[in-house]
């Protein structure tokens, strides 16, 4: 909170933030709507701050970041920096990875034009709705969310009538009314490929929060604004058969206290190279910064 | 509760109207059981009613739900409360607020009104003793202004009641 300066918060957020902390003894003298509506005004500065999709920056511009920061982090930026030159970051808002996902997508397909790519990924689509169809959701319930991702795709490819640039890209990607429902539609894709493979995915959801694959797609999964784990990751790569690739920048350096930056690559259970039938893996190219709890764009040199 | 909540004061977008036209022909062909949509033109707002579940402490019982949906509905949860006299249950306050997760933090666009009325059926079901919450007294006069349930910061009960 930036409310030592006064100029970013809200009105009502001064009013609880001023009191003195000897004066709390009672916090029934908050009223919930007091609270909440300080809760969204931190909101509104946050999406002040950062846009759910930012511009490009220099990799240079997250080495400031740390400049006088925790000595692995800086050094390991040094090393990101020989592979990749840019970074893109996302709002925190617990969309990150699948709105990470969404930006890195569209632009991929915008700026390379692989029509393969988009038949092969609305094959897959397709396949996505007969599992959750299968699975007893409601048509209704999960339409308009798929009908909006495919006249985003449909609008990167060249040569239509919907066709946007890159600057419209970007607006959509920040326009709630579009990105948010994209989001969702992940949210169903990765929850539907979830509970299919119940029996794969069950031993690493114990592992996350000791619940049912079945509720733990309902409240960590489904809800907007839940986080994004290896287990959310995994499903979305395989349901769409699109690799990606996590680079992680957190403290952890090996025993001889040499620094190296780690990544994974997760790659889709069946990936099929559209023109030879051949089973071949694939180099990601949806690249993402993992640093704990938050999740950017990276663009490899 | 007479004064519509802050959310759903503004009218259905598009997409939220869309899709509650096929929720509510879904509904029709299809009504969870021990339900019923009180017909009007307001799709903004249904009232249904509910029929406590055979075998169970509201046997024989009927009370009803009003639903409001908000401008952008299905992203945002509907208000879900029902119309005083409300169940004797420990997670329903008197003046018919549902603390359930549900209707709140953990609201999915993936939900309709048929599976929260599911949820809210089992949450009676499963009910062992017919009270109020303990904190029901000061909760219903700080809602004393009108204001919405989905203005309250919710701590979840267990689910076991």
């Amino acid at each position: 909170m930036q409310n030592q300066d006064g100029h970013v918060v809200e009105s009502g957020t001064e009013t609880i933030t001023s009191i003195k902390a000897s004066e709390i003894d009672d916090w029934e003298n908050f009223r919930d709507d007091d609270i909440l509506q300080q809760q969204s005004a931190i909101q509104a500065e946050e999406a002040g701050k950062i846009p759910f999709v930012g511009d490009k920056e220099p990799l240079s511009s997250l080495a400031a970041e740390y400049k006088s920061g925790n000595a692995i982090l800086v050094e390991k930026i040094n090393v990101l920096t020989e592979q990749y030159a840019a970074i893109r970051r996302t709002r925190g808002d617990g969309n990150c990875f699948f709105r990470s996902f969404m930006f890195a997508y569209l632009e991929h397909i915008l700026q390379t034009q692989d029509r393969a790519e988009v038949d092969r990924i609305t094959a897959n689509v397709e396949q996505c709705r007969k599992t959750l169809l299968s699975l007893g959701y409601a048509e209704f319930t999960f339409e308009d969310f798929f009908g909006l991702f495919l006249e985003q795709l449909e609008s990167v490819l060249s040569g239509t009538e919907a066709s946007i640039s890159h600057d419209e890209l970007v607006q959509r990607s920040r326009d709630q009314s579009i990105s948010d429902y994209v989001v969702m539609f992940f949210r169903f894709i990765t929850s539907g490929e979830i509970r299919k493979r119940s029996e794969f995915f069950e031993p690493f959801v114990q592992g996350l929060t000791n619940t049912s694959v079945e509720q733990f797609c309902k409240s960590s999964v489904e809800p907007m604004g839940e986080e994004s784990d290896h287990v959310h990751i995994t499903a979305l790569s395989d349901a769409l058969g699109v690799p990606i690739r996590i680079v992680y920048l957190d403290r952890s350096c090996d025993d001889k206290g040499s620094v190296s930056v780690n990544h994974h690559d997760f790659t889709p259970a069946h990936v099929t190279n559209a023109s030879s039938g051949a089973t071949q893996a694939t180099k990601p190219f949806i690249n993402l910064l993992y640093r704990p709890g938050h999740y950017d764009i990276l663009y490899p040199k | 509760m007479t004064s519509p909540s802050a959310s759903s004061r503004k009218a259905l977008s598009k997409i939220a109207c869309n899709r509650l036209q096929k929720e509510l022909v879904e509904w029709q062909v299809n009504p969870p059981a021990g339900f019923k949509h009180k017909v009007t033109d307001n799709l903004q707002r249904w009232v249904i009613e509910v029929n406590g579940a055979p075998g169970t402490l509201y046997a024989g019982e009927i009370y009803q739900l009003q639903v409001d949906f908000p401008e952008h509905y299905p992203m945002e949860a509907p208000q879900v409360i029902f119309v005083p006299p409300a169940p004797l249950h420990p997670h329903i306050y008197s003046n018919g607020h549902i603390c359930l997760d549900i209707l709140y933090d953990s609201w999915s666009p993936a939900m309709t009104v048929s599976s929260i009325c599911i949820s809210i059926l089992s949450m009676l079901s499963s009910s062992t003793v017919k009270q109020r919450p303990a904190d029901n007294d000061r909760y219903v006069k700080n809602c004393k202004n009108g204001r919405s349930p989905k203005e309250t910061r919710w701590w979840f009960h267990d689910d076991k009641v």
